[in-house]
Parts: C-alpha cells; sequence; structure tokens
C-alpha cells in the first residue's frame, strides 16, 4: 500500500468523493473532482540573517462539469465534506449537459495511489535537520575569497497531494519537488555588483542536493570572472549551448508552441507544421511527466490523464502538440496528460511537464573541434515564448569564448539568443551525448506559474546574440 | 469567530515576543474565451489565516536574538496545533533583535470598483462582451481569445503591538489576442492589464490601438541596427518602469531595504543612484502605496504599515530605501513599508516634442526583463517602428541591448502623464542613446 502521507482533511474526504461524483454524473456526463495540497518550506541562510518560512501554501477542492462547449467549474477553499456537497449540486442546477458525451479515451477505467522514490524523504527530516544542512553547506561557502560580500543558500521544499475522482477514475498522488540554491554575490573595487548561483533538484529526496567542493570552487570562481565580464559585440555567432541553455531554446520554441490550448486560440503557428519539418534532423523533442526524478513529473495530471511521453519532434519533424483536455476535445485530437492547473483557484491548461532535447552522440570535445571562433553558453536566466512569430529570446547569464577548439576566461555577460525557431533549430549540427535536466518555473504569459524541467544534451548551432 | 480564537491562543502564550495574524480572504468570477465560444467560467473562493510569530533567542554566542516562524491556517483547522509549529519554528534561527510596527493612522486610499464588489460574475461577462464587440468593430483582425478575473479581496490584520486593521479591494485581469490572417500569414499581439478598477482600462482604446499593431505586423521588415533615441510610452513604458509581477523591478530591487543589507544594492542615500553623468532629465522616483485604484497600492501592508507616499529618490540622488520593520530596524531607517506603485514627475517636454525624427519607437517586447541587480538587459523586441523621413516603418525581432541605469541617466520625459496600474508618471519617455542590435 503506497503511503500518501495525504493530509488529514483531504484523506476524510476522499471517501465522500464516489457519492458527489456519482450525483454529478447524473447531470453531467462529465463530471470530476480534484482535491489538491500544496504547502511546503523555504529556509534561506546568508552572511546576515536565517530564515524560515512557510512556502505559501493552498489548499482546495474543484468541481468540473462539460458540456462539450464549456467548462464549469467551482473552486473551494478546504476539504470541508458538507461544503463540497453543496458546491456540486450548485454547480450543476440548472444547467443542461444532455448533449454531450465524452469520448471513450476519457472514460478508461484508471485507479491507483502513487508516491515518488526517495532515498532521504524530507518529510523523515526535522526543520532543525533541514536547517543545520543549509548552514552547514554556507559555512563551506562563504570564505572562499575575499570579493564574496554575500553568500545565501536556498533551500524550496514542495510537497503536492493530489485526488482526482470521476466515474471512471479514483487517483491519488503524493508528490515531493527539492531545490537547493547556491548565490555567491561578489563586489569589485569599483562597487560593482555581480553574482553566479548553482542549484541542485528534482522530483526526488535529499539524495539529489548535495555539492562536491569542486562545484562550489567554480561557482565562487564564475561569480569573480563576471566583474571582468564584457558585453558581447553583437552578430551571428557558431555557438555551443549547455544543457541548461539547450532545455531552454526547446521549451520556448517546441515546448510553449505546442500546448494545444495555443492552437485553439490560434496563437500557435505549429499548428500548420503538422508532419512538416522544423529542424535539422538531428533534432527530437520530447515532453514527459513520467521520467523518473524530473522537477517537472508527476503521476497523473490535473484532470486525472496517466502521464506518460509525447514526442513532440522527431528527427526534425513535429509530430504533435502538448494537450489539456478542453483542446483535446475542440480539436478532436488524441489526450496527452499536461493538463495542468497552477493551483486549485486557476483553470487548467495544456502545459509543459520535463521537456527535452533528446540525447546525441557527441562528446563536448567534438563539438568544440568544430568551432574556430564562437561562444560557449554556460548559464540560461530567462526565456520568453512566441508561438504565433515563432520569435525566440533567451537570456543567458553569461557564456564564455571559444578559440580554436577550446573555451578561454574571456567572458560576456549577459547574452541574449533571439531569431526564428526553425532557423535557430535547423542551424544544429551536433548534438552531445552527455544529458540533463534542470528545474524551473513556467508561466503562460505571466502567470500560471507551474514547476517544470527543461533540458537535453550540449546543441552546436548558429544564432544571433546580443 | 476564528480570528477571536486566533488572536485569544496567541494572547495566552508567553514564549512569543509579538505576532501578526491576518485573515485573509477573497472571491472572485474567471471567464475564459476562445474564437468561437466560452471555454470556462469559474467562482473562485479562498480563505485562510496567516499567522506570524516572533520569538526571543540567542546567537552562537549567547547574544539576544530573535526568530520568525509563520503559519497557514484554513477554516476548520486546529489553532494550538499550527501556532505550535510556528514557535518551534522561530525557536531555531537567531536573527539581529526587530520590532513590529505599532498603530498609526491609516490613509484612505481608492481600492474598490464598487460595480465588481457588488457582483463580480456580471462584471467579468460583461467585460468579456464588450472586448468581443469592441474587437470585432476592428476590421481585418478578429480576437480569439480572452481571459477576465475580477475578484474581491478582505484583510483583516491584527499585531500584537495594537494594530487592528481591516482592507477591502478589487482586482481585475484581462488578457486578450487580437489574430490576423492574410494567406498563409499569420501575426498576433498579446495584452494583458492588471487594474483595480473596470474604469481604467479603457479597453475601447486599447483595443482600436493593439488592432492597428495587429495589422501592421504584416508589413514588419527585419530589425534595424540602430543606436540613437529610443521612444517607450503607455503600457510598455509602464512596463520598463514598473517591472511585472513575475519578475519584478530594478527600482525595487535596488532601492529596498532588504537588497541594501544582503549587499545586493550599490546604492547609497544621498548620492547619486547613476554610476555616470546624467545627460537627460534628472530622476525623481516615488514608491507610492496610495495611488487611486494602483494594483500596488493597499491601506496598509503585510506587516500592517501604514501606506505612505515615499520620495524615493529626488534628482537623481538616493533619498530613502523601501524598508519594512524588520531592514528599517536593521539599518537604522525609517520603516516605510511595502514599496506600492511607481510614480513619477511629470517631464519638462510635451510628449510631441518628444517624437521627433529619427528615432525607433518599440510596442512590445517579448520579456523586458532586466538583470535586477546589475541592470543589464538584452530583450527581444516583438514590435518596433523605425521612424524617419516622415515613415513609420514597422519591424519585429532584433534585441534592445543596454543597461537600465544608464538608461535612466539619458532620458527625456513627457509632461503629460498616464496611469498604467502599478506606474503613474510621464506616458511618454525618450531613451536619447539605445542600442538595438538586428
Amino acid at each position: 500500500m503506497t503511503d500518501l502521507k495525504l493530509p488529514p482533511a483531504m484523506a476524510g474526504l476522499r471517501p465522500a468523493l464516489g457519492e458527489i461524483v456519482t450525483q454529478g454524473h447524473e447531470q453531467a456526463p462529465y463530471f470530476a473532482v480534484l482535491l489538491s495540497s500544496k504547502h511546503g518550506l523555504i529556509i534561506t541562510i546568508d552572511n546576515r540573517e536565517e530564515r524560515v518560512i512557510e512556502r505559501p501554501p493552498s489548499a482546495g477542492t474543484v468541481l468540473s462539469a462539460f458540456d462539450g462547449q464549456t467548462i464549469y467549474e467551482r473552486a473551494v477553499s478546504g476539504f470541508d465534506r458538507g461544503e463540497v456537497q453543496k458546491t456540486a449540486r450548485e454547480l450543476v442546477r440548472g444547467r443542461s449537459f444532455a448533449k454531450y458525451t465524452p469520448p471513450a479515451e476519457y472514460e478508461s477505467q484508471r485507479s491507483g495511489d502513487f508516491a515518488p522514490s526517495m532515498q532521504i524523504d524530507p518529510a523523515d527530516l526535522s526543520i532543525r535537520e533541514k536547517l543545520d544542512r543549509c548552514r552547514e553547506l554556507h559555512g563551506r561557502i562563504k570564505g572562499r575569497d575575499p570579493r564574496i560580500v554575500n553568500v545565501q543558500v536556498r533551500y524550496i521544499e514542495a510537497g503536492e497531494h493530489a485526488v482526482f475522482a470521476s466515474h471512471s477514475a479514483d487517483l491519488a498522488q503524493r508528490l515531493q519537488r527539492l531545490n537547493l540554491f547556491v548565490l555567491v554575490i561578489v563586489a569589485g573595487e569599483d562597487g560593482q555588483v555581480q553574482y553566479d548561483w548553482r542549484s541542485k533538484s528534482g522530483g526526488a529526496g535529499w539524495e539529489v542536493l548535495n555539492f562536491t567542493d569542486e562545484e562550489i570552487q567554480s561557482l565562487v570562481d564564475s561569480a569573480v570572472a563576471l566583474l571582468g565580464a564584457e558585453r558581447i559585440e553583437p552578430g551571428e555567432y557558431q555557438l555551443i549551448a549547455a544543457p541548461g541553455v539547450s532545455g531552454t531554446i526547446c521549451h520556448e520554441s517546441f515546448g510553449h508552441g505546442v500546448e494545444t490550448d495555443m492552437f485553439l486560440k490560434q496563437r500557435a503557428r505549429a499548428a500548420h507544421f503538422i508532419d512538416r519539418t522544423v529542424g535539422s534532423p538531428l533534432v527530437s523533442i520530447f515532453d514527459d511527466p513520467s521520467q523518473p526524478g524530473g522537477f517537472g513529473s508527476y503521476f497523473f495530471d490535473d484532470e486525472g490523464r496517466l502521464a506518460a511521453p509525447t514526442q513532440i519532434v522527431e528527427e526534425g519533424v513535429f509530430r504533435r502538440g502538448i494537450t489539456d483536455l478542453y483542446s483535446a476535445t475542440a480539436l478532436h485530437i488524441p489526450r496527452s496528460a499536461n493538463g495542468r492547473r497552477q493551483d486549485y483557484s486557476r483553470k487548467a491548461y495544456a502545459r509543459m511537464s520535463n521537456t527535452y532535447f533528446g540525447a546525441g552522440t557527441s562528446s563536448l570535445d567534438e563539438m568544440l573541434a568544430q568551432v574556430e571562433h564562437g561562444i560557449y553558453l554556460d548559464k540560461w536566466s530567462s526565456g520568453m515564448e512566441d508561438p504565433q512569430g515563432w520569435g525566440i529570446q533567451v537570456t543567458c547569464h553569461y557564456g564564455h569564448e571559444i578559440k580554436g577548439g577550446r573555451i578561454t576566461d574571456r567572458v560576456f555577460a549577459p547574452i541574449g539568443i533571439s531569431g526564428y525557431v526553425p532557423d535557430v533549430l535547423q542551424s544544429i549540427t551536433a548534438v552531445g551525448r552527455e544529458w540533463r535536466l534542470e528545474a524551473g518555473n513556467c508561466g503562460k504569459g505571466h502567470k500560471e506559474i507551474v514547476p517544470v524541467a527543461s533540458g537535453g544534451p550540449h546543441l552546436l548551432l548558429k544564432a544571433r546574440l546580443g | 469567530m476564528i480570528l477571536n480564537k486566533i488572536v485569544e491562543a496567541l494572547n495566552g502564550r508567553s514564549d512569543l515576543v509579538g505576532w501578526t495574524v491576518r485573515h485573509l480572504a477573497s472571491q472572485g468570477a474567471q471567464v475564459y474565451a476562445v474564437p468561437e465560444q466560452i471555454e470556462s467560467q469559474r467562482l473562485v473562493n479562498v480563505e485562510r489565516y496567516k499567522i506570524d510569530v516572533l520569538r526571543q533567542t540567542s546567537d552562537a554566542n549567547g547574544k539576544q536574538a530573535v526568530g520568525s516562524g509563520d503559519v497557514t491556517l484554513l477554516p476548520g483547522e486546529d489553532i494550538d496545533t499550527a501556532i505550535e509549529k510556528a514557535v518551534l519554528t522561530a525557536g531555531l534561527v537567531a536573527n539581529p533583535v526587530y520590532t513590529l510596527p505599532a498603530p498609526s493612522a491609516l490613509p484612505e486610499v481608492l481600492l474598490v470598483d464598487t460595480d465588481l464588489q457588488k457582483d463580480p460574475s456580471t462584471v467579468v461577462k460583461d467585460m468579456v462582451e464588450h472586448i468581443r464587440a469592441v474587437a470585432s468593430e476592428n476590421r481585418g483582425v478578429h480576437l480569439t481569445a480572452t481571459e477576465c478575473f475580477g475578484e474581491i479581496h478582505t484583510t483583516h490584520l491584527i499585531n500584537s503591538h495594537g494594530i487592528d486593521a481591516e482592507q477591502e479591494s478589487t482586482q481585475i485581469h484581462v488578457e486578450f489576442v487580437l489574430h490576423g490572417q492574410r494567406g498563409e500569414s499569420d501575426v498576433e499581439t498579446f495584452t494583458e492589464m492588471d487594474r483595480r478598477c473596470v474604469g481604467d482600462l479603457n479597453l475601447e482604446d486599447e483595443i482600436e490601438q493593439r488592432a492597428r499593431h495587429t495589422l501592421d505586423l504584416f508589413e514588419t521588415t527585419t530589425p534595424p541596427s540602430w543606436q540613437g533615441p529610443v521612444v517607450l510610452r503607455n503600457e510598455v513604458l509602464a512596463m520598463f518602469m514598473a517591472g511585472d509581477t513575475l519578475h519584478g523591478g530594478v527600482l525595487q530591487t535596488l532601492g529596498s531595504a532588504a537588497s541594501k543589507y544582503a549587499k545586493t544594492s550599490p546604492w547609497e542615500i544621498g548620492k547619486s543612484v547613476f554610476r555616470g553623468d546624467v545627460k537627460g532629465d534628472p530622476l525623481t522616483v516615488w514608491a507610492n502605496r496610495c495611488i487611486p485604484f494602483g494594483t500596488n497600492s493597499n491601506r496598509f501592508d503585510e506587516e500592517g504599515l501604514s501606506a505612505q507616499r515615499v520620495a524615493l529618490i529626488r534628482e537623481n540622488e538616493l533619498v530613502a530605501f523601501a524598508a519594512n520593520q524588520r531592514y528599517a530596524n536593521y539599518l537604522d531607517l525609517p520603516a516605510t513599508g511595502a514599496f506600492g506603485g511607481v510614480e513619477l514627475p511629470p517631464g519638462p517636454m510635451e510628449a510631441a516634442a518628444l517624437i521627433t525624427e529619427p528615432y525607433v519607437e518599440i510596442i512590445q517586447f517579448s520579456w523586458f526583463n532586466p538583470d535586477l541587480i546589475t541592470g543589464d538587459f538584452a530583450t527581444e523586441i516583438r514590435l518596433g517602428y523605425l521612424v524617419q523621413n516622415g515613415v513609420r516603418k514597422p519591424f519585429r525581432g532584433g534585441q534592445l541591448v543596454g543597461n537600465y541605469l544608464d538608461a535612466l541617466a539619458d532620458v527625456r520625459w513627457s509632461a503629460e502623464t498616464g496611469f498604467f496600474g502599478n506606474y503613474l508618471g510621464p506616458h511618454v519617455a525618450r531613451f536619447n542613446d539605445l542600442k538595438i542590435v538586428g
């Protein structure tokens, strides 16, 4: 039996969901209940203060009824049985759902309780133990260079419980996401302030949060090096994107651009490119919420769809998008498990989970050997989608010069990558074999934040930098 | 009442040196529309109690310190268990001593749209219909997506130092997408706005203007390589000055006492905020929580500090940091509370005089997100115009690159002002020397 550690109020309501669903289903052929609880902890240690604060929690119930045209929802705080029953009756009262018949695909029976595999479950550590681990890490960093003016260690623990019930589904899951973030702030003699950071993260336990001494020293060195950073001469460059930068390119191009709610809103150019070439044959792109340990992983989405991988681009050819219930229904396309909500107070949209370029065969050295003069983009800091225009904006915190096949000490910061998505993807001439995911938070425009991961291998490509 | 029970329980603790409890409740309506129909209608109720406690502790050297802890309580949850959790957490950390705010007079700040307050569902549905109707009057474009949220928020804050304050506010979020198609060519503009009052949205003008921008996207050329005057106005200028909810802004970051305490802000009171000479109009900025219907306005903030209009920068010199009680105590500064909205005084020149050719006007960025500490930016342009020789030529792509503070050190502001939710000030700015890389 999976121990979900469900919050007591949620566990108390779960047995009543069958009755609530049955009553709702009498009126609405599609009727579902989602119980959602998000909670967590943030520990921050810097040279001058410490903080332990609760991660702003949310806990509530979403009742959904669909007539094939409109999804009607009521979202209420908490898990009070009487309140949920009353709200469920109000939701369907006076509405006609009879003409709608949900596709058989949505009616497949599914049930199960799911929890991630963790070696060191944060639930088994006290707050004091977590605080001490953060203090220990902070102590390993703060005195490493006289130019360091502050070191911040931030531990973010995000726990999530969800129960989904419909007449064909009885699902429950516990998710655990951890992020340990280290920020090193340095100051030059002229008062200039610069900084760099590293983070460890995953949909896993504390076992993924270890920093080696080499990683810490490398972080301090790169922060100090930024004091001498130059602005890059704008132009087109041959460049090698580190896995995190590759992931951000992937996320902003064929991640957001293939969320099918954007197809429905005529906001995605990719809608016209199904089974057409959009990139180099070396390019394959996936979204996979079932990726073990991924920061964007889950067992089922907020609309009760069991997690499974989706291949978005296959050897340069765009195959399909990622869907939520509404857009898949309206567009008559197959579902994928990507219906996600920021929390119970928001609707579900088609959202990414873990989105990445598939690995290739080249080593980094082999890729560097192909670059006489170019840029190694070390670290991304942000990105923004443009699904209709297929423009791309990825901002990198810094990058290094590549000269004669070697990465030099010359550093540029910040660097913006821009271009037309198919041109950027077509320009990829080598794909690395080293592969990793990096955690992030993703918005739909400037809101609807959900945890995701993006990644891939090193990529050798051409793009405009500025 | 649950709030009274929480206060009673907190007053019964002898191990606390201070506490704050907030009862936060909101109700709202959300409508989402796709081209032919309403995708989703939602009613949302949220209620919770946020408890913050302060406890005396001691640091590693035995010096007196304080620790803070917090917890959120949902209706029906056990009060004593929740408070005990916060108190235990507070006992684990030792920070320099700080206090909680004491009562002070609260200003009356306009925060409520009374129509929305009475019936959020009807107001939101009416907004969607209004947007649809106005959009349909613009030939060549059509509305493909709309999202409208209307919310009522109430806060009741009580602390151990005697603050007992209540406030109510309304919040509106509007998004819409205008789409155009000619043959196989598709273009769109995406607009989002936050306000407290429906009357401040000015939807007719906004939609008409965005329709024009959408159609101009059919005519765009490649971006120019440009170094020279760049004009920003209205919403895009507001985003440049006040940042956004996702990312924040440079002024708020560098002007905060928390950043000063963390040594990420190099700014010093009494010194210029710029690293070089100022070639344009002098910069004066208020951090203002009293802007009528400002989206960052309030009567009191999360700690209970009353709203103020704080002179942050006057004639290029830093006058004050925006400081909550904690960092005000640490840095021996006045406690101003949360930053609020960004306000600038009117500039010396009429807007018409600022748009003299040649110049580039940027209408929309992909996302203007400068580095909040260094101020450096490299941001893609979704739509801009190169204006010279009497021709206004649209372009898309390319990046605006530069440094935020250097840009503000060489800018002219318009005498005409506007209100854009989180920004009140000149509605046109001419940055004299910015670079666009094509």
